[in-house]
């Protein structure tokens, strides 16, 4: 409870912090909605000519962008930091964050917000009603869904970028990962063979970010309502793990800073 | 000759810099291979499910092919807009501009030099992987003949970037231009999809605009090289390089005196 009120506080301070420069929060919001549209309509053009890829259409894409891209936006506002933690780390800038008396990791990545994944976060739900799979009580799996994709997003960033504390910096690696969870997130999932869903579901947990929740969007199963509770709260658990194990091996930049 | 001198010093010298961390050169460039497999699942499945071998002129290989280098020309350009906006914001910019060089050419020769080895080892990384996917290239001599290509739209490229990055002497942060830049790219370059899968009527409209020359004809002539097909992407490049560079130098000079130096 005492957390999550230091979280509202901070992400409170995020918000106000960032609407300190309303035109520009506003004109990265538009342009990444603006953004989102122009990318999905390569695929309008592609499901207009191919109809659909082994029984997944255009709609299917349309939740499946969009419930990514709200779990992308919401990690990007609220866990902003989380995408640069390995830089934080390697140049020793965690040392402001032990010296304060909170949770050191959640402390760390929720200090940032990131103006344009208000964008992200609103495209995704456009996209859901836009798909024609939209009912009530589909809206509220895509809110659990996103939730829950969020989780498994922001524990992958932590989990990859961790690992800073071993290698040092690794913002290439972490460019790759990114860009891989997001590449193979987007992409119908009926395209891959069972080793690749393997991967897809571990190494990579690219389905659990977009394929899984999609389905679980267009039709209630608990199967899949399980995977994403077992996945989300698996790497979470494990994001932890790494963090705390790496935090061991942390030596201080003994840089002097300011944090703003 | 001296002035060219001054530009080729500065290329050889972002070249040469371009290979002292030779790790994230390849770090960077591995990302490339994920893209040719998703890729091929994807196309192998299309091909599969249209029951065609040809589509659009492309064979499945072609298609490969073609991303590939569609890929490296798009993967080695450096972020020169975002550079050229964190100039501005940091003020760093001042240093630039009062060097007895021309800023544009500077950024050109630096943008050149930071370009080729970016492209070359993802190209090497590409063709790798999609040689081991779908085979050799039909017509490798695609090779040497797509060569001025790939510069003229490397050149395209820098032109409209430059654009976008001195449009940060008037708003500063250009990342919504530059994402919108992207995206034109990718619709209207033909850089996910080959713009011969795409409806005639989209066809006609993207291979006239400017992103068409820059991945979508340097591609097609990789795959299907011709004379006939090289006179013409050389022949669009050439216009559509003229017309921007000329807009460049406008603006350049129209925002130099909107420029303000916020510190440095």
């Amino acid at each position: 409870m005492k957390e999550l009120k230091f979280l509202l506080a901070l992400w409170k301070t995020n918000l106000q912090s960032a609407m300190e420069y309303r035109i520009s929060f506003l004109s990265q919001m538009i342009g990444m909605i603006l953004n989102n549209f122009m990318y999905f309509a390569i695929w309008i053009i592609f499901f207009d000519r191919f109809k659909d890829v082994r029984g997944w259409g255009v709609n299917d894409m349309y939740v499946t962008f969009g419930v990514l891209a709200s779990a992308f936006g919401l990690v990007s506002l609220l866990f902003g930091n989380a995408f640069m933690l390995s830089d934080i780390i390697a140049k020793g800038r965690l040392d402001y964050y032990l010296s304060l008396p909170r949770p050191v990791l959640l402390h760390t990545v929720a200090s940032r917000m990131i103006a344009s994944g208000m964008g992200d976060f609103t495209y995704g739900f456009i996209s859901y009603g836009l798909s024609g799979y939209f009912t009530w009580d589909g809206l509220a799996r895509y809110v659990l869904a996103t939730l829950l994709a969020a989780t498994v997003f922001g524990a992958f960033l932590i989990l990859t970028q961790s690992l800073a504390f071993w290698f040092g910096m690794m913002s290439n690696f972490s460019n790759l990962v990114l860009n891989a969870m997001l590449t193979f997130g987007i992409y119908p999932i009926t395209l891959f063979d069972s080793y690749a869903k393997l991967i897809l579901f571990t190494i990579i947990p690219a389905a659990l970010m977009g394929a899984i929740p999609a389905e679980f969007i267009r039709t209630f199963t608990w199967q899949t309502l399980g995977q994403l509770l077992f996945g989300a709260f698996a790497f979470l658990a494990l994001a932890i793990l790494v963090f705390r194990l790496g935090l061991r091996r942390y030596e201080s930049g003994s840089a002097i800073q300011i944090e703003i | 000759m001296k002035t060219f001198a001054k530009y080729w010093s500065i290329f050889q010298i972002t070249l040469v810099n371009s290979l002292a961390y030779p790790g994230e050169l390849i770090g960077r460039s591995v990302m490339i291979i994920p893209f040719m497999w998703i890729f091929y699942q994807l196309w192998k499945v299309t091909f599969n499910a249209a029951g065609a071998e040809i589509i659009g002129g492309l064979s499945l290989r072609d298609t490969l092919w073609y991303l590939m280098l569609a890929e490296t020309i798009e993967l080695g350009r450096p972020p020169l807009a975002r550079t050229m906006s964190e100039n501005v914001k940091d003020g760093s910019i001042a240093y630039i501009l009062n060097k007895p060089y021309d800023f544009l050419l500077y950024q050109f020769s630096a943008c050149m030099g930071e370009t080729i080895f970016r492209a070359i080892v993802n190209a090497i990384f590409g063709s790798i992987t999609v040689w081991f996917l779908v085979g050799a290239p039909n017509q490798p001599e695609g090779f040497l003949i797509v060569l001025p290509a790939i510069l003229g739209a490397w050149t395209l490229h820098f032109c409209i970037n430059a654009m976008i990055g001195l449009s940060a002497f008037a708003v500063e942060d250009v990342s919504a231009f530059t994402w919108i830049y992207q995206k034109l790219v990718f619709i209207f370059g033909g850089f996910l999809i080959p713009l011969d899968f795409y409806p005639q009527w989209l066809q006609i409209i993207s291979k006239a605009l400017p992103f068409a020359s820059s991945i979508y004809g340097p591609a097609r002539l990789f795959v299907t090289p011709s004379v006939d097909l090289f006179i013409n992407v050389m022949s669009l490049q050439i216009g559509w390089i003229i017309v921007l560079s000329l807009l460049l130098v406008v603006i350049y000079r129209r925002g130099l005196t909107q420029l303000t130096v916020n510190g440095g």
